[in-house]
């Protein structure tokens, strides 16, 4: 356990978390403190149960067992307090796509109680950060992978959470909007908030966190400050490969056959 | 046949095994539709046989292969996710011409229901109307000539469309296609009701010019060749063998420039569409603050924008108008059947939340009370009525001007409100309850698996709002019969609108708890479509 866990700072507190799915353990017991204010990468192969965990954390998944605390208030039983002050940004759920990119910050601002006037500046300013300006008026549906990633991420922002939760922000997103994206989260970290994210590509989750937690087959393989899970591997992929055991998988002589000579 | 004939022959049979092998509900449904369609092709094959002797035969006949011959015009347009070997961008990356890949593909398409389907009906109609050895000649080449224009024509509309079908206007078009049906039907049965009176002999100048038209002209020259006309029957034989030959000429240029050219995917559309921002900011003005106006903001523009929830509305408005008006048309309405405008309107209560999709997240992650809940469920109401009350008024009346029994108008709008109120109780409670998915692709509203849900929630729901309503049914009717009731019917507009309002209040507030208590269930049950 690292030294924020036990002095209580905790940005999130899970303890005991299961999910099955019929047969399938989706989430085999997870124990994890998540240090406030920092950028947190949430990484795994696909299937690990990434997304399960996330879903369950931000409350819109109910988990068989365990508990969650985000800001020292349980989700389930206190939801007010958590919904105010977290901002999700989920992965393969949909958004109010017949809505323009500007209504649908309308809506969801308005929705969370926010006044008119202020929603409105915000989305404004927003949509302006994100290079989404020109598409505001455009309805949701027409918008590429990365339109949409970034109107979900401004959709998250609106109402100032304290902590962000990112499934695979970048998936799918092409370079311009990933460095924008990562641009507004890394101003948005220095402030002081949290941000944990989801994502199979180490490189990335290298480049941008400063802490992580290694996930695989349901359970935490490793967590801590980057340096101390990266250990003496040249790099995080490389300790992943090592924490998982998928090492040594070399495709071998059996595609003997492929490239050149005879076809 | 050669080789790439009997490929893509196979590989349409393996398409449609594989697709059944999929499930036991999906291999369930293919069966029991083959066999009613089998069934229905046996009954309408031996009805069409015994029109054998009847004078007006041939122009039944000829005008059920042109609706035929519509159908399969129309078909790929509203569904087109139905053959996968029709989809020609899939077979784009081999190397294939276009001449063989049309033989093969058009060979392709009579494996089916649908072609064994039109066969039967084909083959129905010729013995209808064939008499004599020359006709029967005839009626072979007909009925292959026949079958062959339905099924190119079919691939002709498909690949000239193919780039509509695949955008999203396009695929928002197909889902409207549940709507052309509802009305359709609805015309039709009014056309037929107006036939029965007037005879058949009213068609047989629109068979006239329809034994000319392929398909129907494949027929028609059966038709002639039975009277001795054997030019005629040549020159419609001739007909149809041209409308073959320039329907697969024109397919086959299509199918190569689709396969040449680079498709809608890699030409991004760049401009911003500018929308007038005014009218969106007037929606506003006019509705209340807070979640109550922003909820029923964005319930109204979907029931405009989403063309699920479009083709559900329409189809409830049209329905909801069509049922009592034509009856008074007819002669056959009541009154009370203008409570049907308010019925089909407060389906649309039904399974709010799997009208949002798993879009319903953003919903959930603002409801941390049950008062929150309370609003919500509330707004969408509301919204809902801002259409449902005026139009049930509306309809109410024109019914009533039609049917001129001005004395009952109160009583049937009493009972409209009535009705109104429980169906929006109903659909608040099963909303919460038994929420499913709604596929956003293709004609489907429940998505597979949840078919019996779908069931429990709308059947279930609409006999609890029928009971529901029971006490002012029950009061209409006293009032009815009593003696010197008839003087206070009025009363039943005050009481049936105070009864809605009442029981809508009371479903909405046992409602709200189950929805702010189920949450997580509800967003399972609606992200599976």
């Amino acid at each position: 356990m690292t030294s924020e866990a036990v002095t209580g700072a905790a940005a999130v507190r899970v303890r005991g978390l299961w999910k099955r799915f019929g047969q399938q353990v989706a989430v085999a017991g997870i124990d994890l403190d998540l240090p406030a204010g920092k950028f947190i990468g949430l990484v795994g192969p696909n299937g690990a149960g990434k997304t399960t965990t996330l879903s369950m954390v931000t409350g819109l998944l109910r988990p068989d067992q365990g508990a969650v605390e985000v800001v020292g208030h349980d989700v389930w039983r206190d939801p007010v307090e958590v919904k105010a002050r977290i901002g999700v940004l989920p992965e393969g759920l949909r958004l109010f796509e017949r809505l323009s990119g500007r209504e649908l910050l309308g809506y969801s601002g308005r929705l969370r109680g926010l006044p008119g006037a202020e929603v409105d500046k915000r989305a404004t300013q927003l949509l302006d950060v994100l290079d989404l300006a020109g598409a505001q008026h455009k309805l949701v549906v027409d918008y590429s992978t990365g339109m949409r990633k970034k109107i979900g991420l401004a959709a998250a922002l609106l109402h100032n959470p304290e902590v962000l939760f990112l499934d695979e922000p970048f998936e799918g997103v092409d370079p311009v909007s990933a460095q924008t994206i990562r641009g507004v989260l890394e101003r948005y970290t220095a402030s002081g908030a949290t941000v944990v994210f989801s994502s199979h590509v180490m490189e990335l989750v290298e480049s941008l966190c400063d802490w992580v937690a290694v996930m695989a087959a349901g359970r935490i393989r490793a967590h801590g400050p980057l340096e101390e899970v990266r250990g003496t591997a040249p790099s995080l992929q490389q300790a992943f490969l090592e924490l998982v055991g998928a090492q040594g998988r070399d495709a071998g002589s059996d595609l003997d056959w492929l490239g050149g000579g005879a076809r | 046949m050669t080789g790439l004939t009997s490929t893509v022959v196979r590989l349409k049979l393996s398409l449609l095994r594989n697709g059944l092998r999929q499930s036991g509900g999906r291999r369930a449904a293919y069966v029991a539709s083959a066999v009613a369609t089998l069934l229905f092709a046996a009954l309408q094959l031996v009805g069409l046989i015994a029109l054998r002797e009847h004078e007006h035969a041939a122009s039944l006949v000829v005008l059920l292969v042109a609706v035929l011959g519509l159908g399969w015009a129309v078909m790929p347009l509203f569904f087109p996710g139905g053959d996968e070997t029709l989809d020609p961008t899939r077979l784009v990356m081999l190397p294939l011409r276009p001449r063989p890949l049309v033989r093969a593909l058009l060979l392709a398409s009579l494996v089916g229901i649908g072609p064994l389907f039109t066969v039967l009906m084909l083959v129905g109609s010729v013995i209808a109307v064939g008499h004599g050895a020359f006709a029967y000649g005839v009626a072979v080449v007909g009925v292959v000539l026949a079958l062959l224009v339905c099924v190119a024509l079919a691939r002709a509309v498909a690949a000239a469309n193919i780039r509509l079908l695949t955008s999203r206007k396009g695929r928002d078009l197909a889902v409207l296609s549940g709507l052309v049906i509802a009305i359709g039907a609805q015309v039709v049965n009014f056309g037929a009701q107006r036939l029965g009176s007037a005879g058949l002999g009213q068609l047989d100048p629109a068979a006239e010019v329809l034994a000319w038209v392929p398909p129907a002209s494949a027929v028609g020259a059966v038709d002639a060749a039975s009277e001795g006309a054997y030019g005629v029957a040549v020159a419609r034989l001739v007909v149809s063998a041209g409308a073959l030959a320039l329907l697969v000429a024109l397919w086959a240029r299509t199918l190569t420039r689709l396969m040449t050219a680079p498709d809608g995917s890699t030409l991004q559309a760049a401009e911003p569409t500018v929308r007038d921002r005014r009218s969106s900011a007037g929606l506003r003005r006019l509705l209340p603050g807070g979640r109550t106006g922003t909820v029923m903001e964005r319930s109204l523009r979907y029931v405009w924008r989403d063309p699920k929830t479009k083709a559900a509305w329409v189809t409830s408005l049209a329905i909801g108008l069509i049922v009592p008006v034509f009856n008074a048309l007819q002669g056959t309405g009541s009154i009370y059947f203008a409570c049907f405008a308010a019925g089909m309107l407060g389906i649309q209560m039904y399974n709010q939340f799997g009208q949002d999709t798993s879009a319903f997240w953003m919903v959930a992650m603002t409801i941390s009370s049950r008062r929150d809940a309370y609003v919500e469920l509330r707004a969408r109401a509301l919204a809902l009525l801002a259409i449902t009350l005026p139009y049930a008024t509306l309809v109410t009346v024109l019914t009533t001007a039609l049917l001129g029994d001005w004395a009952k108008l109160p009583e049937a709008l009493g009972l409209s409100f009535a009705l109104l109120g429980a169906m929006l109780a109903t659909g608040a409670w099963t909303s919460a309850r038994f929420p499913y998915s709604i596929p956003q692709e293709g004609y489907k509203n429940v998505a597979p698996g949840q078919v019996g849900l779908a069931w429990i929630a709308i059947f279930g729901g609409m006999v609890a709002a029928a009971l529901l309503c029971a006490p002012v049914i029950a009061l209409t009717i006293w009032l009815n019969v009593s003696a010197g009731g008839e003087s206070w019917t009025w009363l039943l507009l005050p009481s049936g609108t105070a009864y809605g309002a009442a029981i809508t209040w009371l479903g909405l507030r046992l409602a709200a708890p189950r929805t702010a208590e189920r949450l997580p269930e509800i967003l399972t049950a609606v992200s599976k479509g």
